[in-house]
């Protein structure tokens, strides 16, 4: 179809010979005049254009070339196209929603961001559970893991849903067709919805079996609670109605059966009209209980259980044979005086790992008609069985199971065995996991489903009989992740969603005429306990007899020796058990109670580490010993043998540690889909035989220096009183505040004032009175150390992670601290009155040197620090450029734009709370945590400025936070309400300690907390008039 | 300036029989003679420091202060004890200058110019470290208080480390035009010696067209007289300041008034100790014995004895005041500082500083050469360690026991420390190259009275 048409504008141009055509030829029309221009000097000299004039031409177009061709950084963003109706940009949206793992369960509230879920909040309207650990608060920071599985795996090979619907169905009908038996292996749910899912899907394959499985077991109880009421669950705990607590073995303030005990606790633990709560603890390990306890008896297991059988004895007043070390007995004796004192207000919990002692558990607080001890409402976040975890084990080597379809477990890391099982489970012929991340479990498995985080999720949860929760979505999936339970749906051969499934669960089970929207919208639901009970999981008959005669497990609770070191295991605050173990802000996050991060250890009695020759001498400055010389702390290194497992693990001397025991802390020591910088510690669960948490040990030393990095190297307080103020309940009762909470005195003119007054201050005061003043509250009473603020903190302030060669060189960058202190005398009122009765020199170089080192049993006490807000401040005066001042609230305000770097006002700072960018800690490989990339980044909270390299950083006391709700105050035109202030910390606080509010308001509870006689502020004797008060430790030595 | 008449018991400052013709040439012939190889091989090592030193710097600003070993506890150390170390060795040049000139002490004349070329150097070493200690250097100039478009923004006039910008910046310009003007006339001199064109231009330049006339003397006497004034306060106020960044703190081992005496004392100390150093080995390289005479190294090793003695009573003050006020959290500081894991610092300080010049009580001692080289290099490493001890063992326990930790430097703050090293001995070595290292015209003036030559004579009219 060509054409050869010419097409012509005009007739010269069909022309050959015209003038178009010679115009087409030269570009320029008029000849262009280089010959005058350069051949004839006169006209050059004439030319405007210099010599110079030509220079700067050719030095601007050269500069203009180079600067255009530095780019800058671009940043793409992309705008809404429609704007969505909810989402207004910088307001923050709050969902009620639910966690549960299968070992953390809380009922929480989300804080979205234009559509990203930033920060973890406790839904204070939840009955049960509504608190967040440690852990919850930083559950945020693993929904933007990059680690996560993003799709759905086939044999390692990514795949699409479809397939993988159509393999797992096809394989399960023929398995059903030949009779194989399948087994769903999940965590436990404690969800009716997913029970009722499970039985649906049972009938629809047949031969299904269900078993659930919790990676640290707490089945003797579950098992003891079963047989003697008929279900399988938790007996409730409300500490708040005990006066007497006491525990043997269970760290009730940390993980002990599920955990969530630690408010009702405080409420317990605070002198009111002269009375408090009085806490008895019989461990090994030194736990967060045991550091909260007024009175500590450090024992080995098997001592527990022979106390334990003796407390029995004594309550119900028969006679208990078994041996006791006589300090011990005489302890054993006196608690059950007390318990029976206190009868129904008196409490007994157990943590040991025994049906037997678990059953005599039940039966003392029974005997008592304990108060606090609740067995109408049983707990539900921990169903697993170990009778059918090690029956599924068994069956699944001998080759009987057809399938196994796993969900929010990862038994190849936490079983003893771990290994053994997963070459079991290749010769399975369907293995299917539903995972977050390729986990060790999943080098196993053929069929990986990508499973979504919890704030992509929706779910629902039962934590106690009538208590229930709901889980919803808070975000659009991040990755190509389907639910475990919608998957069920979809081999079910249903169209339904979960969503629409638990909608009908609720409707028809417990909704009963209440609205479903309401209870999405508070996040909580309790009814009357009437409910549906369905049993989660199939029932397997346990191994060990039934606790028929309760005299018989007493006699073999009492029998029990051992012989050599014992092992106890347990969960970290930070860690849990493990499968946060890719969360940076978790491997940071200190140890309550050694202060160390990045790391586990066996923790070990200075007495047993010298004996087995594992303690390292103090440094000197010739050598490097127990400290390097940037006062990093160092570990020997000791082989531990359990069944014939060897570990070799650092070796960390804690203090109170029973002699003879031993701890070691689950949750380390995985390598799959972690990065290498998350890849620490050691794993216990290679020495979690048979699921019991006490095992036999032998240790022997082994060569090698372990480095921890430890937020704190010196661990007493010196007899320093007035950092920490510590009295008696008796002292308390009876005794003027001015003794036991002395106000400091200066002296004017030869007359003593106190360090408050005005005529003590050389400063010009302001009138404090206008607007808002705040101050935070912080009461030692009910602190328990756990640690949920400081990871709040972390969530809120964007403080970023730095990983553990930093914390070793003393370079954390944590806002908020919890400082732990162990008294070096029996007490730290021992220690004050040793470090007053010094007297010359030669006793003041033995007696400091002696204050230095901890006790065998020291008391422990827990202290919030951060910035303390100073009135006053040090660090305000020393600024050279003013980039800290003080602003109009009361806080001590930081510019970090102005900053220059000086660190001075961190040198001058008593409270040493100034935190200094050493580097560049964002988009830095040095520090390739979740700052690093993209994904991570997300979780940053939009309204606190990330830092830059050079410039100092310390607490806000969350102005962004404070000003919000100013804001929004102003703007409906009403006053503030008394608790309507919140800082990170104080909201996260479960346990009441941190009270924060405007004490220009008078009816606040903070401006009472302020005025209370137990209220002092740190190092008041300096002058500063912090705006934090700290209350004074009432610690209830009154022995009933 | 002074008598033409000395008394003959006075040792003479000016030995070897000069003439005024032979200051004159002694005092040229290092500038106009050609470096020897023992120069060429010092001068190589310090740059080689040097430029390690601006290698460290550079890794320092573009990485951050993190390279440093310092930590939350320890926000300063030895950036800050280098900076105070300097500063103090910069106090013997002003104090030979402008306090013995109003004292009239004329054995100064012999030493004062390279005691205050010191004290240049040495002041530029000591400025270099508040800069890079700063995380954000290239904001350094926010702290002095110049017009701005930030808004209302001001320097913090009550911080004592903006004093300490003003006291530095005054001590290093009138340091500066002190030196500069009593090295006019001597710059004259050299430019009316020069015979290369292109040397005679420069001495020409910085010698300001001196022309050694009447009303040129009559006006050099009145300045010098009139900056002497000036400088002598800054002798007092420059350590007295920079000890106000401790003793204004709240930290126990740092809040004292003792400091600004202590300091000042203790500034001179090493300010001499350092002088010392230099002119032992100045004399000897470039023959300048019969102007440095044993009798100037005695009249320093006399003020080291003095000062060294005052600080030693400082620290002895210290502790007493420590156990005197009762304060527990002082009574600890200092029991720390001398029992606790930096007590190895503590007694190098004590030793280095307040034992080892009490040698100087011996004559013998104090008149021999190497003896005082070795004292001058021991009292600076025992101020140095008393900065270290000052700052380090007060803040790596302070008030909160869970803060205590320890620092230890890395091969940034060495490196650092070795480069100003480096940088100081680079100047000092170009210095002796090319500037006249002796007062040659303030030693003509005192020739006739102080020179063995003219004492012989006189003592023998008698």
């Amino acid at each position: 179809m060509a054409s050869n048409k010419k097409y012509w504008k005009s007739v010269e141009e069909l022309d050959t010979n015209s003038i178009v055509e010679t115009l087409q030829q030269s570009e320029f029309v008029e000849e262009i005049p280089v010959g005058d221009f350069l051949g004839d000097k006169e006209t050059l000299e004439d030319s405007s254009t210099t010599r110079r004039d030509f220079l700067k031409y050719v030095g601007f177009s050269t500069a203009a070339a180079s600067l255009a061709a530095c780019e800058g950084p671009v940043i793409k963003s992309i705008p809404y196209v429609v704007q969505p109706e909810q989402i207004r940009p910088g307001v923050a949206d709050y969902y009620a929603t639910t966690i549960a793992n299968g070992y953390d369960f809380a009922s929480v509230l989300v804080k979205t961001r234009e559509g990203r879920p930033i920060k973890i909040e406790p839904n204070k309207m939840a009955g049960s559970n509504g608190g967040t650990s440690a852990r919850v608060q930083a559950s945020v920071l693993s929904l933007y893991d990059n680690m996560r599985l993003k799709s759905a795996k086939v044999n390692g090979a990514i795949t699409t849903w479809s397939k993988f619907d159509a393999d797992v169905t096809k394989k399960l009908t023929e398995l059903n067709g030949a009779g194989k038996e399948v087994v769903l292996l999940t965590q436990t749910f404690a969800s009716p919805s997913t029970t009722r899912l499970i039985a649906e899907f049972k009938a629809k394959y047949g031969n299904v079996r269900h078993v659930v499985y919790d990676s640290i077991s707490e089945s003797a109880a579950l098992d003891a609670f079963q047989e003697k009421y008929g279900e399988r669950g938790l007996a409730a705990y409300n500490l708040e109605d005990a006066d007497v607590i006491v525990s043997v073995g269970a760290d009730f303030l940390g993980d002990w059966q599920g955990g969530g005990h630690e408010g009702a606790y405080a409420k317990g633990r605070v002198p009111k009209k002269g009375k408090m709560s009085r806490h008895v603890q019989f461990e090994s390990n030194m736990s967060l209980s045991g550091a909260n306890a007024d009175l500590r008896v450090p024992l080995t297991p098997s001592q527990q259980k022979v106390a334990l059988a003796k407390l029995y004895g004594y309550v119900t007043g028969g006679s208990v044979g078994g041996k006791l070390p006589a300090n011990i007995e005489a302890a054993v004796k006196k608690t059950a005086a007390e318990l029976k004192k206190a009868g129904s207000r008196a409490v007994v919990l157990t943590g040991i790992q025994d049906k037997g002692a678990q059953a005599v558990c039940l039966v003392i607080n029974e005997a008592l008609a304990s108060k606090a001890f609740n067995t109408a409402t049983p707990v539900k976040l921990r169903q697993g069985s170990d009778a059918a975890m090690n029956q599924l084990v068994a069956d699944v080597k001998s080759g009987k199971i057809g399938a196994v379809i796993m969900a929010g477990v990862n038994p190849v890391y936490t079983l003893a065995n771990g290994e053994a099982f997963g070459d079991a489970l290749k010769k399975v012929d369907l293995t299917v996991s539903f995972t977050e991340r390729e986990d060790e479990t999943s080098a196993y498995v053929s069929y990986l489903g990508a499973a979504p985080h919890y704030l992509e999720s929706w779910g629902d949860v039962e934590f106690k009989k009538g208590h229930y929760s709901l889980t919803q979505p808070t975000i659009k999936p991040l990755f190509d992740t389907r639910q475990f339970q919608d998957s069920l749906l979809k081999w079910m051969g249903s169209t339904e969603s979960y969503y629409t499934y638990i909608k009908s669960t609720w409707s028809t089970g417990f909704l009963s005429g209440s609205s479903w929207n309401k209870a999405l919208h508070d996040g909580v639901l309790v009814t009357p306990v009437v409910a549906v009970d369905a049993q989660e999981g199939d029932v397997v008959s346990s191994e060990e007899a039934p606790v028929s005669n309760i005299g018989s497990a007493v006699a073999k609770l009492a029998k029990a020796t051992s012989k050599g070191m014992e092992l106890t295991l347990y969960a970290k605050t930070g860690m849990g058990d493990g499968q946060m173990a890719n969360n940076p802000w978790l491997q940071e996050f200190p140890d309550p109670l050694t202060r160390a991060t990045w790391d586990n250890y066996i923790t070990m009695s200075q007495a047993d580490a010298d004996r087995l020759g594992l303690s390292l001498e103090q440094s000197t400055f010739f050598t490097e010993a127990r400290h390097d010389a940037n006062g990093g702390l160092n570990g020997t290194y000791a082989n531990i043998t359990v069944n014939g497992v060897t570990l070799k693990v650092p070796v960390m001397i804690q203090p109170g540690q029973a002699v003879g025991s031993i701890g070691m802390a689950f949750g380390y020591g995985r390598k799959a889909g972690l990065k290498t910088e998350m890849q620490t510690g050691v794993s216990a669960y290679k020495l979690y035989a048979n699921a019991n948490t006490i095992q036999n040990v032998t240790i022997e030393a082994t060569e090698g220096k372990h480095e921890f990095a430890c937020l704190q190297l010196h661990n007493t307080l010196m007899g320093r009183g007035d950092i920490i103020k510590d009295t008696t309940l008796e002292v308390f009762n009876t005794k003027d505040a001015r003794i036991w909470n002395p106000k400091p005195m200066v002296s004017k003119d030869h007359v003593m004032i106190p360090v408050d007054s005005p005529d003590a201050d050389l400063w010009t005061s302001f009138d404090r009175s206008i607007g808002h003043h705040f101050n935070l509250s912080i009461d030692l009473n009910s602190c328990t150390g756990c640690g949920a603020c400081v990871v709040a903190c972390h969530a809120e302030n964007n403080v970023p992670v730095v990983g553990k060669t930093e914390v070793r060189r003393s370079r954390d960058m944590h806002w908020l601290r919890i400082d732990r202190y162990y008294s070096s005398q029996d007490s730290f009122i021992g220690d004050v009155e040793k470090k007053d009765n010094i007297t010359g020199l030669g006793s003041s170089l033995v007696e400091f040197a002696e204050l230095e080192n901890p006790a065998e049993n020291p008391q422990v006490v827990f202290q919030p620090v951060m910035c303390q807000h100073c009135n006053h401040a040090s660090c305000e005066t020393v600024c050279p450029v003013a980039a800290t001042s003080h602003g109009r609230q009361g806080q001590n305000q930081m510019a970090y734009n102005r900053c220059v770097g000086t660190r001075y006002c961190a040198n001058n700072c008593a409270y040493k709370v100034r935190r200094f960018n050493w580097f560049l800690y964002n988009d830095n490989d040095e520090f390739d945590f979740n700052m690093n990339n993209d994904l991570g980044k997300m979780v940053l909270n939009p309204d606190v400025v990330v830092r830059s390299r050079g410039v100092m950083e310390k607490c806000s006391m969350c102005i962004q936070m404070t000003q919000k709700t100013i804001l929004d105050a102003k703007r409906d035109g009403r006053a503030i309400k008394d608790g309507e202030f919140q800082t990170a910390c104080s909201n996260a606080c479960e346990t009441g300690a941190m009270t924060f509010g405007d004490i220009n308001d008078h009816d606040s509870d903070v401006y009472k907390l302020k005025n209370d006689e137990r209220a002092y502020h740190l190092l008041e004797h300096i002058g500063t008039e912090p705006n934090v008060v700290y209350h004074t430790k009432v610690r209830n030595s009154n022995e009933a | 300036m002074g008598s033409h008449y000395e008394a003959p018991i006075r040792k003479p400052l000016v030995t070897g029989n000069k003439s005024y013709h032979d200051v004159s040439v002694d005092v040229a012939r290092p500038v106009e003679g050609r470096a020897n190889k023992q120069w060429w091989i010092v001068f190589s090592i310090s740059l080689a420091a040097f430029l390690w030193g601006i290698g460290c710097i550079i890794y320092t600003i573009s990485t951050g202060i993190g390279t440093w070993g310092l930590n939350k506890t320890v926000g300063w150390a030895w950036d800050i004890t280098n900076f105070v170390w300097w500063v103090g060795i910069g106090h013997a040049g002003t104090l030979i200058s402008a306090v013995l000139l109003l004292f009239r002490q004329k054995w100064r004349m012999g030493i004062n110019r390279s005691a205050e070329a010191m004290t240049i150097f040495a002041v530029m070493q000591a400025g270099l470290f508040p800069l890079v200690h700063m995380g954000r250097p290239w904001l350094g100039y926010w702290v002095f208080p110049i017009p701005n478009q930030f808004g209302s923004l001001w320097v913090n006039f009550n911080s004592p480390l903006l004093w300490d910008v003003f006291a530095i910046s005054t001590y290093l310009s009138v340091s500066l035009v002190f030196w500069w003007t009593g090295l006019l006339p001597d710059f004259a001199m050299l430019r009316d010696r020069a015979v290369k064109p292109f040397q005679k231009k420069i001495y020409a330049l910085v010698s300001f067209g001196w022309s050694g006339r009447a009303k040129d003397w009559q006006r050099f006497e009145e300045v010098s007289l009139v900056l002497a004034g000036l400088a002598t306060p800054l002798v007092l106020s420059v350590h007295t300041i920079v000890s106000f960044d401790f003793a204004t703190s709240i930290i126990p081992g740092w809040h004292t008034t003792i400091f600004p005496p202590y300091f000042v004392a203790g500034a001179v100390f090493s300010g001499f100790a350092m002088v010392n150093t230099l002119l032992i080995i100045m004399r000897k390289v470039c023959n300048f014995e019969d102007y440095i005479t044993m009798q100037h190294i005695e009249l320093m090793n006399l003020v080291i004895m003095l000062t060294g003695s005052i600080v030693g009573v400082a620290y002895i003050t210290e502790l007493f005041m420590a156990w005197y006020s009762g304060v527990e959290y002082e009574q600890y500081a200092f029991l720390n500082r001398a029992t606790g894991p930096y007590a190895w610092a503590y007694w190098s300080m004590m030793i280095c500083n307040v034992f080892s010049p009490q040698f100087m009580w011996i004559k013998k001692l104090r008149r021999s050469i190497m003896f005082s080289f070795i004292i001058s290099i021991v009292v600076n490493i025992g101020m140095w360690f008393e900065r270290f001890v000052i700052i380090v063992t007060s803040l790596h326990r302070d008030y909160l026991p869970s803060s205590w930790t320890m620092f230890s430097p890395t091969f940034v703050d060495i490196g650092i420390f070795i480069g100003t090293i480096g940088f100081f001995f680079v100047l000092f070595l170009l210095y002796a190259r090319t500037f006249p290292v002796i007062a040659q015209a303030e030693i003509k003036s005192i020739l006739k009275s102080s020179g063995d030559k003219y004492k012989k004579t006189s003592e023998s009219h008698e």
